[in-house]
């Protein structure tokens, strides 16, 4: 196989960490468009993060979750952070292309110019954020940002990525939608370290306090054994969002405190470094065998005889390590 | 392999509140398979820019229907040389009389559009103008 | 069908063969080939049609409608210094021109002083800059205020811009209540279409309602209100659209005059309405006589208003500023033609016609005369302004009309559903609405559906410009932001601020806000000053983007 080209150049690289803020918008574009070169970027990245914290905001659509995130990060800034926001709004199926309206809702944060905001397309990601926005993430963090809040799409389905990718996660509700239940479904109650009732002002916030608590009660798995915190805000008004901001910082020192901070990045890790290597196999795999060809052959005939696809699969799993060897040759014995 | 698709900023500058060509345009581009920041309203020449360094937008569409285009136009492009967006692309639309449209050139804003110019030739004009070297 | 010879029609028709076209009306209402007396069956004249002048107005709000006055033709005018302007005004008074149309530049739309930084590359471009009341004086310097009337088209800001009218007037002597004109002063419609707001709607629209009891009691001729659908069209409703929103608009502001304390015939009678007239000859007729009658009803009916003069929906109309094209701008004189004549023919009150060049820039001098001599010749030459609603009875006419009104009151429904009129527009029901009817439009355009001639066909390839176009010298916005330094440095500081504190003091209690405004105008507070102070207490509106 070819040497590949590196796909950022040194004076990109150069200019990124020198803080130039629109070489960082560009490592950005080429973790969003070219996939190939993420390893390379973790690799110049990952020793430059400080540790900066990561915090998802989800909910259902229409809650108020870009206010939100806009008024927290405005008071992110206020209490001297350097702070980043990753908008991320759903690619259209149909033609690929999407609307990013998030920078609208967060005008006074993005007139002020002190935090980076970045609107991002879902593009592939079907589980509320782009599958780039974890590794936009990173490069923010290695920029020197130290608060950077991810708001995933909101369009109702599973927002679930954003539990993997986020050091901790504010759910957004509003009374009187049943919204609750939908959260339910997802499981991402379960997996909230925040309740924000957003536009508390109408009516149902009771009822809707009231739910949680049942479903909390009644649902309330290993991981949480009570509820979490609860803040009733409105971001239209900025009310309550002093007290969710600090109840973030709280929960921030106590995850840290706790190790739970290592624990869940450690868990983040992991899965990534399962994720690359069954991702890396199977590229190795497909282009020594011709898969992309010949699986479709294969099930085909499968099918056709009412077969079992294992004795099969056996047989694929086990001419992987002969092929691996073979196309090493003799010179690199695995030690 | 990259998966590059074009990022427009779609923005209105100064004090006009004439949207209907932004987001007609905003909505056919999104409909050619670009990705559109909409910044909407009232947007100074510098928000429009930051805006467009932290996005590392492919171009810039300004909306204006106020006859302040030569104004925005110059501001905009100064602002973008300025922070290293000048391999950028800057179009837009609106009422823009012809002798502006050549002052303009001048500028390097070669191209504008205008009341009853098709979605479709600006769809082309984006897709085919919007190219730049390696974003890496 | 019953009638054996409409049953021998259809089939021939069906055998003719069409032509390959688009047979929609321009808002893509579907429609029949033909309308006949039986599609009216059962229709009932007497309560759907009435008379010229009696409920439901359907044929008109005068018993003698053009016999009696002919529409006031008020070109809208305004452009650079308020010298300027004032030029022009003379200009179109001299003319011919019946009553005065202020066009505002946009900063002082959004109640923006001329150096404010947003305001850069804005002064005096698409009006006259107006920034305090020295530059009222010199607008409207030599106009006899009490015998024209004066339409001033400005929302935002119009409480303030109509006190510094009212501290000019006073100024020179001529009392309130001879003063006479209208004041657009519609703010929802700005936050569903045009888009140049200050305050979120709450507090706005008390602001109105304190205007208009100010004006019922002081300046009694003035209509306080121009419930506007113009803009609303322009944003690329469609007519039922523009029709339901409009008068929906119309109801909430009566809803909260009524709620704080006012009696509905204190007030009504002064509101007025502002529609588009469009291509769609017929469907635009249509809309304004449906305009009349749901209006006529509601204020009767369900809003239990007793004076007759509650129910008339009077309106001015404008010819649809987007229908014109920058392409062979000679050809938008035609269109302009038909458009006014729909609006004469729907009965409006008064009309603007839009210049030719209007696509391109400011219009000439020129363009605005040619503009100004196409409603003089409907009026003169062409017999329209002859008989009382030539149209009513036309099968197709009252169809569409019956038609409109139905689309309207579906709107109605879903607006009450939403929680009235403020709700809707913060769940951003009317501007998707518009945004998605704009976007069809477009397409139908790109696919050759809809036709606009030298746009997408009939095209005059490297056709050159060759009418003469207004341009506006830079020397405006320096000269303005000069004056206004000046005004600053010479004014009685002292006691602009006062006035500017007490009209905070009146905006944080519950007084009318009118009598401060019209103090901070007599200390010439200016128009951003006055913006910034009720700012302070209101708050400031921001858009969601809604698609």
């Amino acid at each position: 196989m070819s040497v590949e080209k590196p796909s950022v150049s040194q004076e990109l690289w150069t200019d990124f960490f020198a803080g130039s803020r629109l070489a960082c918008a560009r490592l950005i574009s080429v973790v969003e468009n070219s996939p190939q070169a993420i390893p390379e970027v973790l690799d110049r990245i990952i020793p430059r993060q400080k540790g900066g914290i990561r915090v998802g905001v989800t909910g259902p659509p229409g809650v108020g979750k870009s206010t939100v995130t806009a008024a927290l990060a405005r008071r992110a800034v206020q209490a001297g952070r350097k702070v980043g926001v990753l908008a991320v709004d759903p690619t259209s199926p149909f033609s690929g292309g999407a609307f990013l309206g998030d920078r609208v809702r967060m005008q006074r944060l993005s007139d002020d110019h002190q935090v980076f905001i970045r609107s991002m397309a879902s593009r592939e990601g079907h589980g509320g954020l782009s599958p780039a926005t974890p590794y936009a993430a990173d490069v923010l963090d290695a920029f020197g940002l130290d608060r950077i809040f991810i708001e995933t799409v909101g369009v109702g389905q599973s927002e679930l990525d954003v539990m993997s990718s986020a050091d901790l996660v504010v759910l957004v509700l509003q009374p009187g939608t049943g919204d609750v239940i939908q959260a339910l479904k997802a499981g991402i109650i379960e997996a909230a370290d925040l309740f924000l009732v957003n536009k508390s002002d109408l009516q149902g916030t009771e009822t809707l306090l009231d739910s949680l608590r049942f479903l909390m009660e009644i649902g309330g798995g290993p991981r949480r054994k009570s509820l979490p915190p609860v803040i009733q805000a409105s971001a239209l008004q900025d009310r309550g969002l002093d007290e969710a901001f600090a109840e973030i910082e709280r929960l921030v020192s106590g995850l840290v405190a706790s190790g739970l901070f290592l624990e869940k990045r450690r868990a983040r890790l992991e899965s990534e470094v399962r994720a690359a290597i069954g991702r890396e196999l199977w590229d190795k795999y497909a282009a020594l065998t011709n898969a992309g060809e010949v699986i479709p052959a294969v099930v085909g005939r499968l099918l056709e005889r009412r077969r079992s696809p294992y004795p099969y699969i056996r047989e694929a799993v086990s001419r992987v390590r002969i092929l691996i060897d073979e196309e090493r040759g003799p010179r690199e014995e695995p030690q | 392999m990259t998966d590059r698709r074009i990022k427009v900023i779609i923005a209105k500058p100064g004090l006009d509140g004439h949207d209907r060509g932004a987001k007609v345009v905003a909505r056919a581009l999104v409909e050619a398979g670009m990705e559109v920041v909409y910044l909407g309203l009232q947007q100074s020449p510098e928000s429009i820019v930051r805006a467009a360094v932290d996005e590392d937008a492919d171009v810039i569409g300004l909306s204006i229907l106020s006859g302040a285009h030569m104004t925005n136009f110059r501001r905009v492009k100064e602002l973008m040389e300025a922070s290293g967006l000048g391999d950028r692309l800057l179009t837009g639309g609106g009422i823009i009389p012809t002798r502006d449209q050549e002052k303009l050139r001048e500028l390097g804003i070669d191209k504008v559009f205008g009341p009853g110019d098709d979605l479709q030739g600006i769809v082309d004009y984006i897709r085919e103008r919007a190219g730049r070297p390696s974003k890496g | 069908m019953k009638n054996p010879n409409r049953k021998k029609w259809q089939e021939r028709y069906e055998k003719g063969g069409l032509r390959d076209a688009d047979f929609t009306s321009l808002s893509g209402r579907p429609l029949e080939p033909l309308y006949s007396w039986e599609d009216l069956e059962g229709y009932d004249p007497e309560t759907r049609l009435g008379y010229p002048g009696a409920y439901p107005y359907t044929r008109g709000v005068h018993p003698s409608m053009y016999r009696g006055k002919l529409w006031t033709m008020r070109q809208f005018a305004g452009m650079g210094t308020a010298d300027q302007t004032n030029e022009r005004y003379k200009f179109l008074l001299e003319k011919g021109q019946t009553g005065l149309s202020v066009a505002f530049d946009n900063p002082t739309l959004y109640g923006r002083d001329a150096d404010h930084p947003l305001s850069a590359g804005e002064v005096g471009k698409t009006g006259v800059a107006v920034s305090s009341l020295a530059d009222m004086e010199r607008l409207f310097d030599g106009i006899p205020l009490d015998r024209v009337s004066t339409s001033m088209t400005i929302n935002a800001p119009a409480a303030w811009i109509f006190a510094m009218f009212l501290a000019n007037a006073e100024k020179r002597g001529i009392p309130f209540k001879a003063l006479r004109g209208t004041l657009q002063n519609d703010i929802l419609k700005e936050y569903i279409a045009q888009k140049e707001w200050i305050f979120p709607p709450e507090p706005h629209l008390r602001l109105i309602t304190d205007l208009m009891a100010y004006c019922a009691e002081e300046v009694p001729q003035w209509n306080t209100i121009s419930i506007s659908g113009y803009h609303i069209r322009e944003a690329g409703s469609t007519a039922a659209q523009e029709l339901a929103f409009t008068l929906a608009d119309g109801f909430a502001y009566v809803e909260h005059a009524v709620a704080a304390g006012m009696d509905i015939d204190d007030f009504a009678p002064r509101l007025s309405f502002f529609f588009n007239s469009h291509l769609d000859f017929f469907e635009e007729i249509a809309k304004m006589r449906a305009a009349r009658r749901i209006w006529a009803r509601a204020m009767r009916d369900k809003y239990k208003a007793k004076n007759p003069r509650s129910w008339l929906c009077r309106f001015h109309v404008q010819t649809a500023g987007c229908s014109l094209t920058a392409q062979q701008p000679e050809v938008n004189v035609v269109r302009t033609a038909l458009e006014a004549l729909a609006g004469v023919l729907g009965g409006c009150q008064s009309l603007h016609t839009n210049s030719m060049d209007e696509a391109l820039a400011l219009p000439s001098e020129k363009a605005v005369e040619i503009a100004l001599r196409t409603q003089q010749v409907i009026a003169f030459e062409s017999g329209a302004a002859n008989v009382i609603d030539p149209l009513g009875g036309s099968y197709y006419v009252e169809k569409l009309t019956d038609a409109l009104e139905e689309e309207a009151e579906r709107y109605f429904r879903k607006i009450d559903e939403l929680g009235g009129v403020v709700p809707a527009i913060e769940q951003g029901f009317f501007q998707r609405e518009i945004t998605r009817a704009a976007y069809e439009y477009q397409m139908a355009l790109s696919k050759k559906k809809k036709f606009h001639v030298g746009v997408n066909e009939f095209v005059n390839p490297g056709q050159t410009l060759e009418i003469p176009l207004l341009e506006i010298d830079e020397s405006v916005e320096r000269d303005q932001v000069e004056r206004l330094r000046r005004l600053r440095a010479e004014r009685d500081n002292a006691a602009a601020e006062k006035a500017l504190r007490d009209l905070k003091a009146a905006a944080f209690g519950g007084r009318n806000l009118m009598p401060p405004l019209l103090d901070c105008a007599r200390r010439y507070a200016t128009l951003g000053e006055i913006s910034d102070a009720l700012t302070e207490v209101f708050g400031e509106y921001r858009e969601q983007p809604f698609f």
